[in-house]
């Protein structure tokens, strides 16, 4: 399942998942190869959601185990977990007041305790949280006035802020447009290669996913039925299988990689 | 924010929540100075320094000390305890509307207070507190489902606290008439006549569960995100979830035993402290003092009508119901509602 000399220290192991009624993933095995960014797809009710959220520990499982650093992820502190893996959940809420500065400073709650609320290296976390995602000059702006786009790389700084070497991001472009749909995937690369931060999104665009991640995985029923680079896994018999959607994959003509064009 | 540090411990202060605490406390200390020397026999600051003091004639210093002093004491105690149940609850539960009286602690109290009336003919606190304690326990109980689910906690909690208070207004209506006034009372909240022993137990309380509480303003600031962005930030939900509500039913239990339930307190607090901090945060000591000053203001406002003696219940329920009315066009024009 690795790749030659690849370390994965996020691995779900068989894992299962079952809502009410319906399994949503069927003993599932899948590798986070570290220092890359991969992206996973598929329909929706594919359980790429369930998936993310099970390797981030916020969905139990029902079977197997989700382990972090060869140890069994449910088993370990959850404090220790945040410490090496951070998650931007689903469009996530905020409360009332909150700053740009206040949001992200929240980001370094696994590394606080009440008689250590404030180090130096919290302040430097926060520091280089806000300039990666350029909002250091916003970091005064009340969360509520910033636009879409803001908003996202405001929840991605406190992940960043958070400091941790796996990054988990459901969704991170939903909602915005396609210019801000690029300039945060484009942050998200450049994070992996400034910092070597290990990431995994569920991507709803293949296109997008296709330019933007090293490594793709592509989900049907519960299954992962497809992964590799994205020449690899974006393929049109890969376009049948998951989508049953019949199209043409070309390489796009600016970037080389691959690109769905629907029939 | 101003950061204090030495070696490895680091504490912050944010300069407008300091300033609005600050500012809290004197105006606490002001009305504990006006409700010392308004009343049927009124008396100057100086004369009440001098009843402090030792200084001053028997009548005064019988009135100071043995009867508005303890009264006053009795006030900011339990005022400041509903006020930090009311924000802690407000927090975790996200949700500005809730209360101790949203998980039927209150309600419980009432009911059980009437039961025992009825059973025994005394023993009112002791029905209050158990039957609070017992419905906070059934509630949390129901709501559980591997993990305390906010939205369940809030409609169990509903559902309990108005089967309970139409269950307390049948057993009020099988009391004796004088019964039934004394009762009327007691459930509307009274500060009327406290002593010593309401002062030491309150006081007593607060002292262990206060700093508790504050404590808890950590993992409480983060606890107004959602779920699984708590989750992430690495903070055990359920156990805090659990915790929080273990203490803040402590809290109300403490105010109610010396205060009875007054009404709203908890409730307005929240809102008020935390648009004064202006942090986002909970405000929890901003809460103990708002809840202090409008206890307060209220027995002294019951206390200032001539001829009849109202509880002050009565007034922190005419604080409460215009914030309710506020809180819920707030509510209502975010579409929440």
């Amino acid at each position: 399942m690795v790749r030659n000399g690849t370390n994965c220290r996020l691995r779900a192991e068989a894992i299962s998942v079952d809502y009410p009624g319906r399994p949503v993933l069927d003993s599932l095995s899948l590798d986070i190869p570290d220092g890359k960014v991969t992206a996973i797809v598929g329909p929706n009710a594919c359980g790429k959601s369930t998936l993310l959220r099970a390797l981030a520990r916020l969905t139990p499982v029902a079977g197997g185990q989700v382990s972090l650093d060869g140890q069994p992820i449910e088993k370990q502190r959850s404090r220790t977990v945040a410490r090496h893996l951070a998650i931007l959940p689903q469009s996530p809420l905020a409360p009332e007041g909150l700053t740009v500065l206040d949001l992200v400073r929240r980001g370094r709650t696994p590394h606080q305790s009440a008689l250590s609320q404030w180090s130096r290296t919290d302040a430097a976390a926060v520091d280089r949280a806000l300039c990666l995602t350029g909002l250091k000059d916003m970091s005064f702006q009340l969360l509520a006035t910033l636009s879409g786009g803001q908003r996202q790389r405001a929840w991605i700084a406190m992940a960043l802020a958070q400091d941790t070497d796996l990054l988990l991001l459901d969704e991170p472009t939903t909602y915005l447009d396609l210019p801000h749909q690029i300039e945060l995937l484009a942050l998200i690369r450049k994070l992996n290669h400034d910092t070597g931060r290990t990431v995994a999104m569920v991507l709803h665009d293949i296109n997008l996913a296709a330019r933007f991640a090293d490594h793709m995985v592509a989900l049907r029923d519960g299954r992962v039925r497809h992964r590799g680079t994205p020449s690899e896994v974006v393929t049109t018999e890969m376009m049948q299988d998951i989508f049953s959607l019949p199209c043409t994959v070309i390489s796009d003509p600016v970037h080389g990689h691959p690109h769905v064009i629907p029939a | 924010m101003q950061t204090l540090r030495l070696g490895p411990v680091s504490l912050t202060v944010q300069r407008r929540p300091l300033i609005v605490g600050i500012g809290l406390l004197f105006l606490v200390a002001l009305a504990a100075v006006a409700a010392l020397s308004i009343g049927n026999y009124p008396i100057t600051p100086v004369g009440i320094w001098q009843a402090l003091t030792g200084r001053a004639d028997a009548i005064s210093s019988m009135i100071v000390l043995d009867h508005r002093l303890p009264r006053i004491l009795t006030a900011i105690g339990a005022g400041a305890a509903l006020g930090l149940a009311g924000a802690m609850f407000q927090t975790m539960l996200r949700n500005p509307l809730a209360a101790p009286d949203i998980i039927g602690f209150t309600a419980g109290a009432n009911a059980g207070a009437l039961l025992a009336v009825l059973l025994t003919g005394g023993m009112i606190l002791t029905g209050a507190l158990a039957g609070g304690a017992l419905t906070a326990t059934a509630v949390v109980a129901l709501a559980w489902r591997g993990g305390l689910d906010t939205h369940r906690l809030i409609l169990v909690g509903l559902g309990a606290s108005l089967s309970l208070g139409a269950g307390a207004d049948l057993l009020l209506s099988y009391t004796d008439e004088n019964t039934a006034a004394d009762m009327a009372r007691w459930l509307t909240g009274t500060l009327h006549a406290r002593g010593p022993a309401e002062v030491a137990l309150v006081w007593v309380g607060l002292a262990l569960l206060a700093p508790i509480a504050l404590w808890f303003g950590f993992p409480l600031a983060r606890m107004s995100f959602s779920d699984d962005t708590v989750a992430g930030l690495g903070l055990p939900l359920a156990s805090l979830r659990l915790a929080v509500t273990a203490l803040a039913v402590a809290l109300v239990a403490l105010a109610v035993s010396v205060a009875g339930p007054l009404p709203f307190v908890a409730f307005v607090s929240g809102p008020i402290a935390r648009r004064l901090a202006g942090n986002g945060g909970p405000a929890l000591s901003a809460a103990a003092l708002t809840g202090a000053t409008v206890t307060l203001g209220a027995d002294l406002a019951a206390r200032s009508i001539p001829m009849v003696q109202l509880p002050a219940g009565v007034f922190t329920a005419m604080v409460g119901a215009p914030v309710l009315v506020w809180l819920l066009g707030v509510q209502a024009r975010k579409g929440r509602l």
